[in-house]
Order: C-alpha cells, then sequence, then structure tokens
C-alpha cells in the first residue's frame, strides 16, 4: 500500500496549462452551473436540471461533480479529490491533476486542509468543518427511478411529496430477506421535504450527511442535474419503527491502523481465501499510522 | 441613444473577470447556504446608485440567460449602460418575466407579480437582489431552518409587510430567495428559511 501520499509525480506534471479558461469550463458555463447551485441550495434536495457540458472523460468518471467543482474552485482553494476514500487511485490522481493544471489549484490529500473536497462514493472519516464544501460525483441522482422509470411521473411524485413507493422497496427487503438490505445509495429525505439519493456512498456515511457543518453539493453529469444539503440542514434516512436505520460494524479492526470505528475494505490476501480487512478513508488510516511510523513519508 | 452617448456611461466592472466572479460567487453561496451571517463582498466598485456588493451580485450571476427587472430607482441610463455592456442581460418590464429583480426598500411592499416557480420546477423561480441602507437596526427576527444550527437572530432594517409578502409568495418547495446587500456586505434569504416573529410560532 505505497503512494498514499500525494502523488509526486502526476503533481510536477500538474504545471498550469495555457490555452483554457480558469478550471476548464468557460464564465458562461460556470455562471449557469451557479445559478443552478443557488437554486439547489435554496431547495435541499431537489435536483436541478442544467446545461451539463461535455468534460474531458467520460461519464461516470465523475463528469458531474467535476463541473460543479470547476464552477466553485477559486484561486485560493485547496482540492482534495477520493475515490472510494482513497486519495490515489486513478479517478481521484486524475481529476486532481486536472484542476492543478487547469486552475493551477493547490492540491492535497489531508481532510482538515482541503477547501474543496471532490468524492467519489465515500464522505471522509475525519469530520468536516464550515469552510469545507463537498462535492460529490453521482451517477443516478433520482432515488425513485429504480421504481419509476419516467421523468414525467418522478418529477410528479416530487412535487406532490409522494414517497410511499419508496418504503416499498425498502419493506420488499425485509419481506425478502428479513432486513433492509440496501447498504448503499440509502435514501434519506432532506429537510422533512425531498427525498434524495444520496450517491452511491455506503449507508454507513449517511448519519454525516445530518446537521453537517460542511455543504454538501451533488453533481450527475450524465443526467444533468445537480443538488445540494446546506449545512446544519435535517438529513434522515427512510426506515420503520420496527426496522430502524442502522449503519454496518465490523469485528475487525484495521490491519493498518487499527481503527475499529471507519469504514473497512475487504480484502482477499491468499490464494486460501484469507481475509484482511483496511480502512477505506487512506487519508484517515495514514494520520493514525504516522505517529508510529514517521519513516513512512520519508520512504515515498 | 446613439452608441457614443452609451460608451459615456460605461464604468470598469471587475477588475479580474473571472477571479472577481468566483469570489463573489462563493459569499453569495456561503451567503444562502447560511442564512443570516453577513458575508463580505468587496469585488466590484459602486455604480450609480448601486453599492458595491449589489454591483457584484450582478456582475457574478447575470448573462444573456437572466431577464433583469429593475426597480424604478435603479432604472438609469448609467446602470442600463453597464449592465448592457457587462452583463448582457435583457431588461423586461414586467415583472413575471424576471429571473432576477433588483430591489430597494420600497418595492419590497408588493412582491406579488414575480415568479415563485411551480411544484415541478421550484428552481425557475426569481432570485430578489434587495440593496438596503444597512444590513441591521430593524427589529430582531429569530431564522430557523437549512444553513442554522439552531436558530439565528438577525435584525434586518426591514417593514412588516416586507414578511407579509414573502409568506404570501412561500408554499415550499415554491418561493422567493433573496439577497439582501448594503455597502459590501450580503446577507442571503432563501425560501427555506423560517422566519419566527413571537414563541408562538416556534414550532
Amino acid at each position: 500500500m505505497n503512494g498514499l501520499n500525494p502523488n509526486a509525480a502526476s503533481q510536477a506534471a500538474g504545471a498550469l496549462e495555457s490555452g483554457y479558461n480558469f478550471a476548464y469550463l468557460d464564465e458562461q458555463t460556470k455562471r449557469m452551473i451557479r445559478r443552478g447551485l443557488l437554486k439547489a441550495v435554496a431547495v435541499p434536495g431537489y435536483q436541478v436540471p442544467f446545461g451539463g457540458r461535455e468534460m474531458p472523460l467520460p461519464y461516470g468518471w465523475g463528469t458531474g461533480g467535476m463541473q460543479l467543482s470547476a464552477a466553485i474552485l477559486g484561486a485560493d482553494d485547496v482540492l482534495k479529490v477520493i475515490d472510494q476514500g482513497a486519495d490515489d487511485t486513478t479517478n481521484a490522481v486524475s481529476i486532481r491533476r486536472f484542476f492543478a493544471r487547469t486552475a493551477g489549484v493547490a492540491t492535497t490529500t489531508r481532510t482538515p486542509e482541503a477547501t474543496v473536497i471532490q468524492t467519489r462514493h465515500r464522505i471522509p472519516e475525519t469530520p468536516l468543518h464550515g469552510e469545507q464544501i463537498l462535492v460529490f460525483q453521482v451517477p443516478i441522482p433520482e432515488p425513485l427511478r429504480f421504481i419509476e422509470p419516467s421523468e414525467t411521473e418522478t418529477r410528479t411524485m416530487h412535487a406532490l411529496g409522494d414517497y410511499g413507493v419508496m418504503h416499498v422497496k425498502l419493506y420488499e427487503d425485509i419481506a425478502t430477506f428479513g432486513h433492509i438490505a440496501t447498504s448503499y445509495a440509502y435514501p434519506v429525505t432532506v429537510d422533512e421535504r425531498y427525498v434524495m439519493d444520496p450517491s452511491p456512498i455506503p449507508k454507513f456515511d449517511n448519519p454525516k450527511l445530518h446537521m453537517s457543518p460542511a455543504l454538501m453539493l451533488f453533481g450527475a453529469g450524465r443526467e444533468k442535474r445537480l443538488y445540494a444539503v446546506p449545512p446544519f440542514t435535517e438529513v434522515v434516512s427512510l426506515d420503520f419503527a420496527d426496522h430502524p436505520f442502522a449503519v454496518q460494524r465490523w469485528e475487525e479492526n484495521c490491519a493498518f491502523c487499527g481503527s475499529h470505528d471507519s469504514y473497512l475494505d475487504e480484502l482477499i490476501v491468499d490464494d486460501a481465501g484469507s481475509k484482511r480487512f483496511v480502512c477505506s478513508d487512506t487519508d484517515y488510516c495514514m494520520q493514525r499510522r504516522e505517529p508510529f511510523e514517521p519513516q513512512q513519508e520519508v520512504g515515498q | 441613444m446613439t452608441v457614443e452617448h452609451v460608451s459615456h456611461w460605461l464604468q470598469p466592472a471587475f477588475n479580474d473577470p473571472v477571479l472577481d466572479a468566483q469570489v463573489s460567487f462563493r459569499a453569495a453561496l456561503k451567503a444562502l447556504a447560511e442564512p443570516g451571517l453577513v458575508q463580505g463582498m468587496d469585488r466590484a466598485l459602486a455604480l450609480d446608485g448601486l453599492q458595491p456588493a449589489t454591483y457584484a451580485l450582478c456582475l457574478a450571476f447575470l448573462d444573456a440567460d437572466t431577464p433583469l427587472w429593475l426597480a424604478p430607482r435603479f432604472d438609469t441610463a448609467a446602470i442600463r449602460a453597464n449592465l448592457a455592456f457587462h452583463c448582457g442581460c435583457p431588461i423586461v418590464a414586467e415583472r413575471e418575466m424576471a429571473l432576477f429583480a433588483l430591489l430597494d426598500e420600497p418595492e419590497l411592499s408588493d412582491l406579488s407579480a414575480f415568479d415563485n416557480g411551480s411544484e415541478r420546477y421550484p428552481d425557475q423561480s426569481c432570485t430578489l437582489l434587495i440593496q438596503l441602507e444597512a444590513l441591521d437596526g430593524g427589529s430582531l427576527l429569530r431564522w430557523r431552518g437549512p444553513g442554522i444550527r439552531d436558530v439565528r437572530a438577525v435584525n434586518l432594517p426591514l417593514a412588516a409587510a416586507f414578511w407579509q409578502q414573502r409568506s404570501a409568495r412561500s408554499a415550499f418547495p415554491r418561493g422567493l430567495d433573496a439577497f439582501f446587500a448594503a455597502g459590501q456586505q450580503v446577507i442571503g434569504l432563501p425560501r427555506s428559511t423560517r422566519v419566527l416573529f413571537n414563541l408562538e410560532e416556534a414550532a
């Protein structure tokens, strides 16, 4: 597990490109996205349609999150990008480098130092603070889409606050498996009004959405929707009185840092199927290990 | 009005159109995300009757896609010429057509004509940019809702008529979002904020 520190090679190659506007997008596009973000903040959980642009990477790689990041990033921002909690995976490294090159912004892997954190499918374990903005990459923004394929219908359902089918879906889980089997992209109600897809974060992260001090923005590039959860907003995971919402727990600890509180990834380490568990949030894991392993940083 | 006449009114806008627009937008985003907290907005100069924060909001938000309604006080040759040049926004006479409205205090007693969106598309509502003399000095009200941890006390100098108009146009998710600007400061008031006038309404 090397390369948890900033990827030195790619950052060095991140010299500012000429010929692009600051942060890649043109100003008219940024204004359009910014106006959408204001409405998204004013109506928490409501999906605002926006004129999504083609980005220089395929849909599914974070085009929605990148457009939001491009619209909010400023010269003084410090950007962190994570993919399933890790700073050193392809998606995270590429997007971090993209903004280092097109906007010249500083980048970091340290959660507390970042002002803008673009994330794919995790919320950092380190608690966020009020000067931070979290930008989520969202594949399917509509929580009702798998139940109702028609956009006209789901829009009406949101307008009427008609969310009964969402509970039916969770109930079917209970009828089939004896418990709510949905473990990621677990639907939430925002400020007692809109049912929202929190993006495919594990339900382990859902409680971090509730009354978070940081602003949370969600961007779906292919579906061309953006939405937001302002700071200190009530976000409640759907459940039943007799089947209350609960997050995953592990018997094991992280094999590197020993954490028992963080979200753990399961690794198969040999042909016999032996398992180890490690933190999904690499920065959190590194920070816990550093006091014991100071040589780790030098060794990069 | 000839071209020479129009250019005679023109003044510089943002020093750095890209980064100043970004800084102004981020302040506005924070203002709306944390209603009632004062944010600095100092990247523009005053323009005719527009104070720096009000003008910065215009420069950051407006372009050819955003029809703007001007209160009579702001409907001057200098403001029209500069908004046309720097933003290129159409200026409309009908309030119903406006996506943004530039208002001063006397206009706040009638907000009936501004678009407050629909149940299906609550985002297609008008955003009010309201210039005040100051952002405090009025009666103390308590705000609750998204962006406010518990309760926030705000004393904007507004007449009761504004709050009546606001609640008359509110049927969440429909509603009007407002920015209050004075000098180089802004306060945001999204439609999601519940304003409490007395203890009985605390629920």
